[in-house]
């Protein structure tokens, strides 16, 4: 049982588009129904990374349609909507059936449709007398962005922000910890897999654990449940272990550079929902999508590779030594010092100043260091990137990094969040560990899963969730962790939102500014 | 390793119909319940036209997908038939049989899907349907046409590979037929007095030299051949005058068997022509749907562009071109192109092009 997350989300989708009827052995309905398509922008994120408009054709959709563009009536044709169970989206739905623009209407909610919004449908149709044109309501559970075979991203942001946002209250706190539980509902729902729940103690980790424990929970009580069918083979399948952070367990990954070539292009170049736009020859931009079926993505071999290097050869060459450079670099000095020297912050704060940095995100990590020690994964991982940083930002010519780019592949540097991942799977006896927490969704809730040696592992499988930012470092080096295991184990990574140093920084920054935490600059947040 | 059967999304329609049941209810027992139908009825006939035109498209469209659909499946068997390399066990009746009803469906079909683009274009001009309506029809089109061509792309590379499998036995067999021939372009121009000769010297001719050396070395050899094919070389003597009419035969059917596939071969490569005018589907092969239209509706252009090139640089053949044939009866260019059959070639320029005055009509 491989939890392959893009292939099974592509199949969900798949289905949706043949009307939810079952497929034959081409993976094709049997019968023939041309359809129109319509999906919201946060649908439209879900779908774009995962089918063409070739798969489309395929599968019987002749137009596709953003919601909210005005459509004109397609007679006696169905349509086949993906849309978030939103009230815009439900009152867009009721008008389109009172205009009878389709013959009708297939609905699939990404994921699902409360009540209320329900009752507010039927009401629309009844009140426009247009019921008869709605056809079908499915929940899909398909709120999630499938970047990679192993890679998603709730697509929900400023997550960081919100949740360590000094003025937020409980209420605020609570929504976006019950956002991320039911986002990560629906990626469980799509592997159909009850994982054991692992987390470290306190804050939002443990949050949206227990939420999702409750969800679960709530869920398997009935009968007929998304996870029946494994319900059956429970026993005999090894379930996955899912292990739930918080950005704040290791802050500096989120903000330094890496030399590997996707968190590179992600962080460098900007890649966003598997596409990568840089200015052409010719002024205009060039889109290229990377993903699993590029080959280059896969053996580094296609004919763009020196072109894309050269782009990121110049991008580094020009941001190299911007203000956002020098302010990530004093922050992830800051974060991985053992203790802080105040004469040495003093003079760091003072170089920031006069190269006229906006140092909110610097004063908000000082602050954050001062109440938290845990803050300080000083491990020697991050020490030799402090290294490679610093011959960056002040050594010599940096096309040294495209010829070095093997090199710094090979090099051993581990992030915290796998060496802890990787206990979690081992299942053996670790002070590291031995603290987190454990939810099993399925056990009875009176033992609060302290007991069974089966919660403990070992775990051939893992998913791992990072609240609050996730970068493309930390999923590369999980996926090399799991491949070097023998037998080979399989990691999925994700996160609320995949963000780039810079990114990130602007987050940091806005708390600062949330903290009170002036700056002398009055600059907008600094770009690259 | 789980089939993926499983149901990871939940029908909510029982439960959507149940809340709008009860919502009926308390709308009843508060308002009248006749206020509104009428509006509604005349708003019901003003689109009843629209549909009945819409349906008949649908009609024809999935008619014509199922069609292909079942050459689809004909065209798979017909490929597993002519993927046997052995020379006696050869369904050549068969395979003929298959060949001629795929290459009567492909025909038909073909033209379906012109009936259909003009309906289609027809309907388009006629004006009263909205420009979404156009685009679906159009897209409809241009599927249908997309997977014809598929098919007929795919049958042409069957009956290809069937030309070669017969060339290949034909070469195998001369190769212990006679050493003798000299004009060797074509196997089939000798074959008739090839065997012939073969009959009128039977009595006299040497058995060749390495199938009356050593037995063990013949039966090494033939052994990759068939056995039947072995046979006359091991018992040449004895059999040789009742081997040559059932060779003379065999040949004859070998060589029409070949002329039928040859033909058909070049008959499809003017339904191919005609289709392949698949320029705004080809360009969109690789577009996510997040794609940025202005780029590609660019694409698109650049590639008409193309055409109305191709279509200026060849007007003069197209009007010699229309002027024979009937643009859809295809097995009249046939005597058009002999030139071309040894060929197979596809490419037909001038069919190419009048297709694209129907795509261009579309377009206006």
């Amino acid at each position: 049982m491989a939890l392959n997350l893009r292939q099974k989300q592509t199949e969900c989708i798949i289905r949706m588009l043949n009307l939810n009827q079952p497929l034959n052995a081409t993976g094709t309905a049997n019968e023939e129904i041309y359809k129109i398509l319509i999906y919201d922008k946060f649908c439209q994120n879900i779908l774009s990374p995962l089918i063409h408009v070739k798969d489309l054709r395929k599968h019987g959709v002749t137009l596709y349609f953003l919601i909210d563009k005005d459509r004109k009536p397609v007679h006696d044709v169905p349509a086949v909507y993906f849309v978030q169970p939103s009230q815009v989206n439900v009152q867009r739905i009721v008008a389109d059936a009172s205009r009878s623009l389709y013959d009708s209407l297939h609905l699939n909610f990404s994921s699902s449709i409360p009540r209320p919004l329900l009752e507010d449908l039927a009401s629309g149709t009844l009140n426009s007398e247009s019921i008869d044109k709605i056809l079908k309501v499915h929940d899909q559970y398909l709120e999630f962005v499938t970047l990679e075979h192993n890679l998603f991203s709730l697509a929900q942001k400023s997550c960081y922000v919100q949740l360590n946002d000094p003025s937020a209250g409980d209420r605020e706190i609570e929504e976006i910890v019950e956002k991320v539980a039911s986002g990560l509902f629906c990626v469980l729902a799509t592997l159909a897999v009850v994982p054991v729940i692992r987390c470290p103690s306190g804050g939002p980790a443990e949050m949206v654990a227990s939420v999702l424990d409750q969800k679960l929970r709530d869920h398997l009580l009935s009968k007929n449940n998304l996870f029946t069918e494994g319900g059956g083979f429970a026993s005999s399948f090894q379930r996955p272990v899912l292990c739930i952070f918080d950005r704040n367990f290791e802050l500096s990954v989120g903000i330094q550079h890496d030399f590997r070539y996707l968190p590179l292009v992600h962080d460098v170049l900007g890649l966003r929902l598997n596409r990568l736009s840089v200015p052409g020859e010719k002024g205009g931009m060039r889109s290229y999508e990377l993903d699993s079926s590029d080959p280059f993505w896969v053996a580094n071999g296609s004919l763009e590779f020196p072109e894309v290097a050269v782009e990121i050869e110049t991008q580094l060459n020009k941001g190299k030594g911007t203000k956002m450079d020098k302010l990530r670099f004093a922050i992830i000095y800051l974060i991985c010092s053992e203790s802080i020297n105040p004469s040495e912050v003093e003079a760091i704060e003072t170089s920031l100043r006069e190269s006229e940095v906006d140092t909110c995100a610097f004063q908000y990590v000082k602050k954050m260091k001062s109440l938290n020690v845990s803050l300080a994964s000083s491990n020697s991982a991050s020490r030799s990137n402090i290294v490679d940083w610093a011959e960056k930002l002040y050594g010599q010519s940096i096309s040294a990094v495209t010829a070095g780019v093997k090199n710094l592949l090979s090099s051993d540097r581990q992030l915290a969040l796998t060496r802890i991942v990787e206990a979690l799977m081992e299942g053996r006896p670790n002070p590291d560990v031995d603290s987190y927490l454990v939810f099993d969704p399925r056990a009875p809730k009176s033992g609060s899963g302290t007991s069974g040696s089966h919660l403990k592992g070992p775990f051939k499988e893992a998913i791992v969730f990072m609240i609050g930012g996730g970068n493309y470092m930390e999923y590369g080096s999980l996926q090399e962790f799991a491949q070097r295991q023998q037998p080979v184990k399989h990691v999925i990574y994700g996160t609320t939102e995949i963000l780039t140093g810079i990114e990130f920084v602007e987050q940091l920054t806005v708390l600062g500014q949330k903290m009170g935490l002036g700056s002398t600059v009055a600059s907008p947040a600094p770009t690259l | 390793m789980m089939p993926p059967v499983k149901t990871s999304y939940r029908d909510r329609t029982q439960e959507f119909l149940s809340v709008a049941e009860r919502l009926k209810k308390s709308f009843s027992s508060t308002n009248n319940v006749a206020s509104s139908s009428s509006g509604s009825s005349t708003k019901a006939d003003a689109t009843r036209s629209a549909v009945a035109i819409q349906s008949e498209f649908n009609k024809r469209a999935s008619k014509i997908g199922l069609g292909i659909h079942q050459t689809s499946q004909k065209l798979a068997k017909l490929a597993k038939l002519a993927k046997r390399t052995s020379v006696f066990d050869d369904p050549t009746l068969e395979i003929q049989e298959l060949t001629t009803v795929i290459k009567q469906d492909i025909t038909v079909l073909n033209s379906a899907v012109v009936d259909l683009q003009l309906l289609c274009s027809s309907q388009n001009e006629s004006g009263n349907i909205s420009s979404d309506t156009t685009t679906h029809s159009t897209t409809v089109v241009d599927n249908l046409k997309n997977r014809l061509m598929t098919a007929t792309k795919e049958f042409k590379e069957v009956l290809t590979m069937r030309t070669e499998n017969l060339k290949v036995h034909e070469n195998r067999r001369q190769l212990f037929s006679s050493t003798a021939s000299k004009d060797s372009s074509n196997p089939f121009v000798r074959q008739r007095p090839l065997a012939s000769r073969t009959a009128a010297n039977a009595s006299q001719a040497p058995p060749p030299p390495w199938a009356n050396g050593s037995v063990s070395s013949s039966q090494l050899f033939t052994s990759k051949q068939t056995d039947v094919e072995s046979q006359p070389l091991l018992q040449q003597q004895e059999q040789q005058q009742q081997m040559v009419p059932l060779q003379d035969s065999y040949m004859q059917s070998r060589a029409e068997a070949l002329r039928n596939v040859e033909s058909t071969i070049h008959e499809l490569s003017n339904i191919f022509t005609q289709l392949a005018t698949m320029v705004s589907q080809q360009g969109e092969l690789a577009i996510r749907i997040d794609e940025n239209m202005d780029e590609t509706l660019s694409n698109v252009e650049g590639a008409q562009g193309q055409l109305v090139r191709v279509y200026k640089k060849n007007a003069l053949e197209t009007y010699i071109s229309l002027s024979f044939s009937c643009s859809r009866c295809v097995i009249c260019i046939l005597a058009l192109e002999i030139t071309n059959a040894k060929h197979g070639v596809v490419h037909h320029d001038s069919d190419r092009v009048s297709l694209l005055g129907d795509d261009e009509g579309l377009q206006a």
